[in-house]
């Protein structure tokens, strides 16, 4: 038997900004696997049909590529992949997805399911984003490259670790296992009431409260806007510990901007995937718990210090550890946060939002018809109160700050 | 001008100064300079002008070619008792790939002028000296012919492109 060689590894210097100095990165051509975006090709060009098996009584299926008339049978788990398989998710998250739907992973399935579908020519790999592909093709438009130069040079600023196992394990056993306790759920609850009575006291004379940040209203709000970026840090911190607190691996903790421009902490718990729900529940609500308790204690702070400067920023960083809250565990606001990934995880749909704005897409280009069933009535709310709680959210930012420079 | 004792010691280490007697070995390292490099520091950059080749006498240099905006592929290591800038020594061409500092680094530099000083002077050295060097080009042309095989493999890997069953 021919043993087969380990995977290909490309070292890589990577330069600073500044040019002064550099870092070499080992990528494994694994890395470059599951950052991949397999892109099945156009709807005209296959055909889809199911087919029971009389024997097993299984539902399989015939894929047909209509150009190069090639069939490939494929089981219900494969047709879940390769509905995924629109260019935009990468194989990572195809078998996320698949562990949210199924329950299990077979570690198999997916590279399989790609040399098929390669074979048969039903795939395209595609690396880079729509966004990106947009930007692209305009890239002769001075401002469209400067954009893109800008995306570019913001999307290399990482700072991350994938070493950071030992740290979240020490930072475990010196007390983080505390945060997993009865103890603590009950101390978070007392908090969130006390502090939802002082927000409500503070609320009767909120003009009063805000009157205090007096001509630095401005300045102010961005300060609290800094202060609570630190608290993003601790939100992810604190799924990692609940990662480590279920003995699964946290594989990496760092900063990066986000499609290279929103500035954000992140932390990679997909093992949390291998275990229970009620640990995924876990690690994800309890990230956002963070705001829960730092609003709580701003706003107690607010409600026991005399009007004034303090009392108007501390209301201010309650009112937004509190926003984030609620954007972090409420699930239709076209982000997946955290309530996101456990109501997908509940309502066994993990596709819920690629779903739904694929079939909203199609509604309002006329393209589709409204359907019935569980499935649509699902994609459909989802829409409707993503877009009503998107309003709300820009709406209530905007009387904030008027509020607090009028 | 680096003539000492540990000096000459070195380079009788050096490959490519192996068959060299002992009076060439002076000539050769009267002719050389040293220069000392901190861990990360760039010696040149890919395109830059340059007439001198280096040999690594302590510490280990990286050398690397651009492949798109600041990231690079890592070529090779470069070793003490190695060498390299030679191509642009011969040819006068730009520099065909940057080298930096992987550590702390002491070089040995050999310029043009002082190549043909030795090729003038001592002719059995200089040839000497040309033949190891066209024997280690050969070893990294075998070396770079392996590398594009791994980095083609590295891309089949990536896509998880099944070529075989095609």
């Amino acid at each position: 038997m021919t043993e087969r060689p380990a995977p290909a590894k490309l070292e890589l210097l990577v330069r600073r900004e500044d040019d002064e100095g550099f870092e070499v990165r080992e990528v494994g051509s694994a890395v470059g696997f599951i950052n991949s975006r397999p892109h099945r090709i156009a709807p005209e060009s296959f055909e889809l049909a199911e087919m029971t098996s009389r024997v097993a009584g299984e539902r399989r299926y015939i894929l047909k590529n209509t150009v190069t008339d090639r069939f490939l049978l494929l089981t219900a788990h494969e047709k879940f992949l390769w509905e995924l398989m629109d260019g935009r998710a990468s194989l990572q998250e195809l078998a996320t997805a698949y562990v949210l739907q199924f329950g299990e992973f077979d570690f198999e399935i997916i590279p399989s399911l790609i040399r098929k579908l390669q074979r048969a020519q039903l795939l395209t790999l595609q690396p880079t984003s729509r966004l990106r592909r947009a930007l692209a093709k305009n890239r002769r438009r001075r401002i469209v490259n400067a954009v893109e130069t800008t995306l570019f040079g913001l999307e290399r600023i990482v700072v991350a670790s994938r070493e950071v196992q030992p740290f979240f394990q020490r930072l475990h056993r010196w007390g983080g296992f505390l945060l997993f306790t009865w103890g603590a759920a009950v101390a978070c609850a007392a908090l969130a009431v006390v502090g939802a009575l002082a927000a409500a006291a503070l609320w009767h004379d909120l003009d009063g409260v805000m009157a205090g940040f007096g001509g630095s209203a401005v300045r102010a709000i961005i300060t609290v806007k800094l202060l609570f970026f630190g608290s993003l840090a601790a939100h992810q911190l604190v799924h990692g510990l609940a990662c480590v607190h279920y003995r699964r691996r946290v594989r990496e903790f760092g900063f990066t901007f986000l499609h290279g421009f929103v500035p954000t902490f992140f932390v990679d718990v997909t093992d949390i995937f291998m275990t229970s729900r009620r640990a995924r529940v876990v690690t994800a609500v309890s990230g956002a718990l963070v705001h829960l308790v730092l609003g709580a204690v701003w706003f107690i702070a607010a409600a026991r210090a005399p009007a004034g400067f303090f009392q108007a920023f501390a209301t201010a960083s309650g009112i937004i550890q509190w926003q984030a809250l609620v954007v972090s565990l409420y699930p239709f606001c076209f982000i997946e946060m955290d309530g996101y990934h456990v109501l997908v995880d509940a309502l066994g749909v993990p596709t819920l939002k690629h779903d739904a704005l694929r079939y909203a897409g199609k509604l309002l280009r006329g393209r589709a018809r409204m359907r019935r069933g569980r499935e649509a009535a699902l994609w459909i709310g989802y829409v409707v109160l993503s877009a009503l709680s998107v309003a709300a959210f820009v709406a209530f930012n905007v009387w904030v700050i008027v509020k607090a420079t009028a | 001008m680096v003539t000492s004792p540990e000096t000459l010691a070195f380079l009788r280490e050096v490959r490519l100064f192996s068959a060299f007697t002992d009076p060439d070995l002076h000539a050769i390292a009267s002719r050389l300079r040293e220069r000392t490099l901190r861990k990360r520091q760039v010696l040149f950059r890919e395109g830059a002008p340059g007439d001198e080749m280096f040999i690594v006498r302590r510490g280990t240099m990286l050398v690397s070619k651009e492949i798109t905006g600041k990231v690079e592929q890592v070529l090779v290591r470069v070793d003490a008792g190695d060498f390299f800038g030679e191509m642009s020594l011969l040819d006068g061409s730009p520099r065909s790939a940057s080298v930096q500092a992987d550590t702390d680094a002491t070089l040995l530099v050999l310029g043009r002028e002082s190549l043909q000083a030795l090729t003038d002077q001592t002719p059995h050295a200089a040839a000497v000296f040309f033949y190891s060097m066209v024997q280690v080009f050969i070893e990294r042309l075998r070396r770079s012919t392996l590398q594009v095989a791994e980095a083609t493999r590295w891309g089949l890997e990536a896509t998880g492109l099944d070529v075989e069953s095609r």
